[in-house]
């Protein structure tokens, strides 16, 4: 625990502690390495199974007692899935989908999360308790009534209906509003005294210094517009603006039964996007940057 | 305690003279402005989300079917609800769920955030390690962590075994188990997704709190209660409802995992929603008990609220 | 400010309902649209061939219709249907997947009255779709269950096949000898509640899903229990947990008997010329019976089933009407069921005509008990048709996973059971 912490504080202050420190230290980094690689290992096994059941044909897959690897590798599961599927139409529906919400959802979020951190106005705090309300209302509650206005409105079945669903959610507004708080009002007032309107300070003052917030916020409407289903389940009939989660179970289940070895070849293609986009997503969690400007 | 004023302070409007009347014109623009930064946000929100979820709390107090026709039935579904054995059940599960769930998904991704918040080599891999679950489908999470805790065959019990223990639990098979086992495997999807909210939170710890509390003597633990909580605490507030929100709304995950068994042993309010309205097709009394389940949401938001607006002062 | 919000907010809700009880006129369901056709709600077409298969015939039969499959997955089917149907886009024809969702879209004034539609006589599963003497929807196809045994290790443990004369003691006891004498399991019983559930309702005497007395399921619970303890069969907890599906236990010859529908027939072949299942010899014999009083091929086994059908979507009118009733009544004829038995399918109504035809393709079994279990059976409904089913059978399925899971004791799960019945369905 005390290694743990002692992580806190940047490397170089660490080595003024003196010399008897440094190999108590070492030691410690190096426990530390072995606990987060089995913690790694932990994290991406269900991962791991799922690649490897991905090699396996159909009736293999689950087995008394549990077998991890195949015993033949079935690549067919992946040429299957790339040759007799619409799998590029997913991903590029599934691709508009995630990228306009991530934009619409951060853009518009952060705008409506100054305007409830930054300016006071009557009734703000009640209004802003209705959002976050909204969040604890189950979506299979109000989902039919919510149907029958979009049909109404002759959107369901275009891909509109899942951006305009997903964007205008509490939840980004929520964040940016909390984040905010935390940057110094100092900063603003320094804004406003160069002679910055309230929707400049949020451009050139805000939007900079939340940088973490924004990348957080964009990672996770990502992932969840990327793997949502029931949403497009009840609003895309069309084959043509399947995404890649109802186009992977439509396919799975349109097989004679259920191949889960193909179903996991596709989920695995599915995954890849992601990953990569978090790998290039988390660099934005770089220290201090909120605080950068903050002394100066 | 220097440490802690030296923390972000609240914001504040710009001081408004003293004149009524300057107050008043003060007060409508400032109105306007805010209006015109929540508007493009808020008008999408309020006629695609805020109506339909009037809508259904109208229905709450209604027979409805779905299919167009209902009556007004007042407060009968909550009197029905009060006396349904279900969903007491569903109601001490969601509670059980909620209380074991929120404090060790907390604890957990608050400790992996700080942990990857370091220069470590590869923090960049273990950071997206610690994200895999989340992002991995539902489904096989679900397929893996029923092997895992297959009662005879399962990798955790060889591994109870291995140390001693001749009886172990039955896991997702066992009605005292069942629950426990699916807090286990949500806390472990939901951590990275959480772990990333605190992430960003400690962006805003201020590095040089950090030094100053260290030349003061401060140790380890100090420093964590005394500088990067306080700071946090925004972060802190917005998870905690987050979570609570989230963990009182469970459903897909216990869905793909037992279906709410065995018996009834973690059958959970979203659950008894889904039932009632599409499978047994009582819209209004599923309604009534998503009202019941909303309550329940906003009482605990309200207190934490109430909690974090005293804290800030 | 709030208020105002809140009230414009109302003020919108208001108009949202007014939309949305004025939904069930509009949409494609409307008299209105083109008389010559018909859409069909279907769900995964590319492996469900019956749908086109069904339009192609009645398109054929009607110069200038043309019919459309609407195409709705298959495991949200009903929820999708009721999303469409509540804003007043469903389709035509309203297929009927499951039983127990009949009286949630007739109470909900979505089925026309079709009960001035022909059907062949002797065609099953027809009494499912009738509500206070009106009927709501014709039957196509009806699948019963029946026993699929592996002759293979049958002959290995050296245990006679079945003989269309088992009662569940004649079932248990060649479980135990095949148990005893190979490394394979005697049966695989898979997890749903149907599999138990549906034979104690259909078989013992004076039983009734709607009479929120449970007792009959006893005997067969302790059956199962006790076959699992002795490991006749893979436990309930190691089918849930590791997820096993009967096609790969069966198939991949792991237990030699399999009690499941016919639909495994059709699956059963293509998997074996696939590959997928492992090639043996394999036979279809009628369920293991309560006592001897209905067993042996000059006596009609008891098994239960539902049937899949079709209904009118009540927005029709005139003579948009009348072609959709057209519709249902061929696709209840026996030309239609010709063909689907043609392609593996079992159709409602059953005839000389109709067995040969379903058991003419390649890789079927070819012996007289196979087409006697498939021909001969008094089918039961599984899902009697009221507004109470659905609750009865959540409650049930509870009971269910209580029991099998082996964490409650089968007389109390069973009286916990009847309590919830009693307490929280609606005595109709």
């Amino acid at each position: 625990m005390s290694e743990t912490m002692n992580l806190v504080v940047p490397p170089s202050r660490r080595r003024i502690a003196g010399g008897q420190k440094t190999v108590r230290t070492r030691i410690g980094r190096a426990v530390l390495y072995i606990l987060l690689i089995a913690a790694a290992a932990a994290m991406l096994t269900p991962f791991f199974w799922m690649i490897m059941s991905s090699l396996k044909d159909a009736n293999s897959v689950f087995s008394v007692p549990v077998r991890w690897l195949p015993e033949v590798f079935v690549w067919q599961n992946y040429v299957d899935i790339w040759t007799r599927s619409d799998i590029v139409t997913w991903i590029r529906n599934t691709l508009i989908l995630s990228v306009s919400v991530t934009l619409l959802q951060v853009i518009t979020g952060s705008f409506a999360a100054y305007g409830f951190s930054r300016i006071r106005f009557p009734g703000r705090d009640a209004l802003f308790l209705l959002y976050v309300a909204t969040i604890a209302v189950p979506w299979q509650s109000y989902m039919i009534p919510q149907f029958i206005m979009l049909s109404n409105a002759g959107l369901t079945n275009t891909l509109w209906s899942i951006i305009f669903l997903q964007t205008f959610g509490a939840f980004g507004v929520f964040l940016m509003k909390q984040f905010y708080e935390t940057i110094p009002e100092d900063l603003s007032e320094a804004g406003r005294l160069d002679g910055l309107s309230e929707y400049g300070i949020w451009w050139r003052i805000m939007v900079p210094l939340s940088v973490p917030a924004v990348a957080s916020l964009s990672l996770l409407t990502f992932v969840n517009t990327w793997n949502d289903y029931l949403g497009p389940l009840i609003y895309l009939r069309d084959s043509s603006l399947w995404t890649m989660q109802l186009g992977l179970q439509n396919f799975v289940a349109n097989l004679y039964d259920v191949d889960y070895g193909v179903l996991f070849a596709g989920l695995t293609i599915s995954v890849l996007p992601i990953a990569v986009v978090f790998l290039l997503g988390q660099r934005f969690f770089v220290e201090g940057i909120a605080t950068s400007g903050m002394k100066g | 305690m220097t440490v802690t004023s030296n923390a972000p302070r609240r914001a504040t409007v710009p001081q408004a003279p003293t004149r009524k009347r300057r107050v008043s014109r003060l007060r409508i623009r400032n109105t306007l402005l805010g209006l015109s930064f929540i508007a493009p946000n808020f008008i999408g929100f309020a006629t695609l989300t805020l109506v339909p979820v009037i809508v259904m709390f109208y229905m709450s107090l209604s027979n409805w079917n779905i299919f167009g026709t209902s009556t007004f039935i007042g407060l009968d579904n909550f009197t029905r609800l009060a006396g349904d054995g279900s969903f007491r059940r569903a109601f001490f599960n969601t509670l059980y769920y909620a209380g074991l769930h929120i404090p060790l998904t907390i604890v957990v991704s608050l400790s992996l955030a700080i942990l990857l918040n370091n220069k470590l080599r590869g923090v960049a891999f273990f950071r997206t390690a610690a994200f895999f679950p989340y992002i991995t489908s539902i489904v096989a999470i679900a397929l893996v962590w029923n092997l895992l805790f297959s009662p005879d065959y399962g990798p955790v019990n060889e591994i109870l075994r291995f140390f001693g223990l001749s009886n172990p639990p039955g896991w997702l098979t066992s009605p005292d188990w069942s629950m426990p086992a699916v807090v286990i495997v949500s806390t472990w999807r939901d951590m990275g997704y959480y772990m990333v909210l605190f992430l960003a939170g400690l962006q805003t710890v201020p590095r040089e709190l950090h030094e100053a509390a260290r030349v003061d003597g401060a140790n380890v633990w100090q420093r964590f209660v005394n500088v990067t909580l306080p700071c946090l605490r925004p972060t802190m507030f917005f998870v905690v409802v987050i979570l609570t929100i989230n963990s009182f709304k469970i459903f897909d995950l216990i869905l793909v995992m037992t279906r709410g068994g065995p018996g009834q042993s973690t059958t959970v309010i979203s659950q008894f929603i889904y039932r009632k309205g599409f499978e047994e097709n009582e819209f209004g009394y599923a309604s009534a008990a998503a009202v019941v389940l909303f309550f329940l949401c906003i009482i605990v938001t309200i207190i934490q609220f109430l909690w974090n607006k005293r804290r800030e002062i | 400010m709030n208020t105002r919000i809140i009230a414009s907010a109302a003020a919108l809700a208001a108009g949202t309902l007014v939309l949305a009880s004025c939904g069930g006129s509009g949409g494609d369901a409307d008299g209105s649209g083109d008389a010559t056709t018909l859409s069909v709600a279907g769900w995964s077409v590319a492996t469900t061939p019956e749908f086109q298969l069904l339009a192609d015939g009645f398109e054929a039969q009607n110069e200038g219709v043309t019919v459309n499959i609407v195409d709705y997955d298959p495991s949200e089917y009903n929820t999708l249907l009721t999303a469409d149907l509540a804003a007043g886009s469903g389709p035509d024809i309203i297929t009927q997947k499951e039983v127990k969702f009949v009286t949630t879209f007739q109470e909900g004034g979505q089925l026309a009255d079709v009960s001035d539609v022909s059907l062949p006589a002797g065609i099953g599963g027809a009494e499912s779709y009738v509500v206070d003497g009106v009927t709501y929807a014709t039957p196509y196809r009806q699948d019963a269950w029946v026993l699929f045994y592996n002759a293979d290790l049958f002959d290995e443990a050296g245990v006679d096949t079945p003989d269309g004369t088992w009662t569940w003691d004649d079932y248990e006891e060649a479980a135990r000898q095949i148990a005893d004498n190979t490394d394979v399991n005697g049966t695989y019983q898979h997890s749903w509640q149907s599999v138990l559930q549906g034979f104690a309702n259909a078989q013992s005497p004076g039983a009734d899903l709607l009479s929120g007395e449970y007792g009959y399921f006893a005997p067969f619970y302790e059956r199962v229990l006790r076959m699992q303890d002795d490991g006749l069969q893979e436990s309930y907890n190691t089918v849930t947990a590791n997820q096993l599906t009967y096609q790969g236990e069966f198939g991949r010859q792991r237990a030699a008997m399999l009690p499941m529908g016919t639909w495994f027939v059709a699956t059963l072949i293509s998997q074996q010329a696939a590959g997928e299942a492992d090639d043996f010899t394999w036979g279809i014999a009628p369920i293991p019976q309560f006592d001897a009083s209905t067993t042996g091929m000059d006596n009609t086994p008891v098994t239960f089933g539902d049937p899949t059908g079709f209904a009118v979507n009540a927005a029709l009118e005139g003579e948009k009407a009348e072609l959709a009733k057209k519709f249902l009544a061929y696709a209840a004829s026996e030309e239609a069921a010709v063909a689907l038995a043609e392609i593996g399918i079992m159709p409602a109504a059953l005839s000389d005509a109709v067995v040969d035809a379903y058991f003419g393709s390649e890789g079927a079994p070819t012996d007289e008990l196979s087409a006697f279990a498939v021909q001969t059976h008094d089918t039961k409904p599984e899902n009697p048709t009221s507004n109470r089913t659905t609750a009865i059978q959540n409650i049930l399925n509870d009971m269910h996973s209580a029991i099998l899971s082996g964490s409650t004791d089968v007389d109390s799960a069973i009286a916990e059971a009847e309590q919830r019945v009693a307490n929280e369905v609606a005595a109709d």
